[in-house]
Parts: C-alpha cells; structure tokens; sequence
C-alpha cells in the first residue's frame, strides 16, 4: 500500500532518500497519506521561495517607518471587527513596497 | 512585511501568510492557483485538515476533473480560516496579476473576508488598482509608500560599499553623492 516505504526505511541516513519519498516519510503524521499530492492539487505555486529571495536581497532598515503608522498599527493591533480588514499600501515602480520588512 | 507581521504574530496565535504576484507568471498565477497557495501554505504548516482531505478524496473519485473549481476552493478557505485565531494574508504586488485573475481574486477574497473577522489582509501594489480594490473593499484603508531620504541613504550605503569600481570613488564624490541623489530623488 505504500510502495517507497521500505526504501525510506532502508535508506534513513541519506537526506536524497528523504527528500525523494517526502511523502511517504510524512506517514507517521498523517496516517492515510498523500500529503504532498494534496498540497500540489491545492496550488503548484510555491510563494515561500520568492520570500526567501527578498529576504535575501532586503536591507532591514528601509521602510521600517511605514510599521510605525498609525494606519498599519491600528490595522494589526486592533480587535476583530473593529478594523476595516484590508490595508492596501501603493506606490509607483520601484518605491520598495516588495522590500518592506 | 510578512517578516514583520511573523515577528508581531509570534506567540498570539496569528497565523502569517504571503502570496507575490509577477507579471511574468501570470498564467499560472490564475484566481484558483492564489487562493489554493493561500491553503497550500495554512496545510503545508501542520496537519493537513480533515476537511481538505475530504475536498481532495471526493475530487479524484469524482468527474469534474482534478483541479478545484473556484466555489468549492472559497468555502474550503472559510472553513478553514474559521479554524484559526486570526489569519493575516500579504498579497505583493497585486497590479501584476492579470486584470481578470485581479478582480476574481478580489471578489473572492471579499466572500471569505464577508464570514471571516478574525481574517486581515495587507495589499501592496501600483496607485492605478486602487478603484478596483475600493469596489470590494470600499473602506480599505490606504498607506501611500516613498522612500523617506534615510531609506535611500541606506540603500545608497549598501550599493557604494558593494561598489564594482572603488578606484573612481573619493571623498568629495561621495559626499555629492549622499547629498545629491536623496534630494533628486524625495523631488520626483
């Protein structure tokens, strides 16, 4: 029932052999499997790794002002329902609205 | 942003998570592709929820083809957002989505954020999608971003230091520069 189960097993010390049958090793988590086709069927699209390209390229320091507006503060701080949920911060090309930490 | 929002997020039960738009994907950047992304990201952190299990089962034995369709992935994400303390979602650049995706998106996002106030949703992007957000969110409250004249010092310092050509560089170049291109540039 779980072909590439035995190979896990077999080849434990070995991070290809993890990373190969990464959902086969998520068994013991999630008993019925099929963790990673599930996450594939929900979206292909990997945002994380974009994320970790700009936090590579970010200078810390830059933008660090706009978390100090009372618009973002109120926005995260305040209770459900008592914000309007969406902030939309705009600007031109260019301006750093990506690297904004 | 993300980062900051996961700093402030830490140990209050926030959950954090980023989507980033790019003209050069816009195929595969479809209003389904995003919404799933936003579920692939709440899954891929914990136990995938028995729900969306059940939406995944149901859909291979099904006929409708393997791929969610936009209605079903939309109550998938309310239920699962009703499942969370408080969910933050970041959308970068949101004017790079393709125009169609972008007001899909948008009115997707209004449905879930319609049953879901415990869901906050942070948007960056180009002045000219503001109309659009502002029919789904009409009280969408607006942060206008320019680098403040700190910002490019620090960003002027960074590029000077990694400096291809440090021969053609002396002291009084670099103070015109300091002084100069802060200054053009705060006047754009």
């Amino acid at each position: 029932m779980f072909p590439g189960r035995q190979q896990v097993i077999g080849n434990v010390n070995s991070f290809n052999a993890l990373t190969n049958y990464n959902n086969v090793v998520n068994i013991d988590a999630e008993p019925d499997t099929g963790r990673h086709r599930i996450l594939q069927w929900l979206s292909p699209l990997e945002p994380q790794q974009r994320h970790e390209d700009v936090q590579t390229d970010r200078l810390d320091s830059v933008g660090n002002w706009v978390l100090e507006t009372h618009e973002f503060r109120k926005w995260c701080d305040a209770e459900d329902g008592c914000v309007e949920p969406v902030l939309f911060c705009y600007g031109n090309p260019g301006v750093g609205k990506t690297y904004l930490r | 942003m993300t980062d900051s929002l996961c700093d402030q997020a830490a140990g209050k039960g926030i959950t954090v998570v980023g989507l980033y738009c790019d003209f050069l994907a816009q195929q595969e950047q479809s209003t389904t592709n995003m919404l799933g992304a936003i579920l692939k990201q709440l899954a891929g952190r914990g136990r995938i929820l028995e729900h969306i299990r059940e939406a995944f089962q149901k859909n291979e034995k099904g006929f409708s083809g393997r791929r969610l369709r936009l209605p079903n992935l939309v109550e998938i994400l309310k239920k699962t957002i009703m499942s969370l303390q408080r969910i933050f979602v970041c959308i970068d650049a949101l004017d790079e989505l393709a125009p169609k995706h972008r007001r899909e998106l948008l009115g997707s996002l209004q449905e879930v954020v319609r049953v879901s106030p415990n869901m906050r949703i942070l948007l960056t992007g180009r002045p000219h999608i503001d109309d659009e957000i502002v029919e789904c969110f009409s009280k969408a409250v607006k942060i206008p971003i320019s680098p403040t004249q700190d910002d490019i010092r620090s960003y002027l310092e960074m590029r000077l230091k990694h400096d291809t050509t440090p021969k053609a560089m002396d002291g009084k170049l670099l103070v015109d520069i300091m002084r100069v291109v802060p200054e053009k540039i705060s006047e754009m």
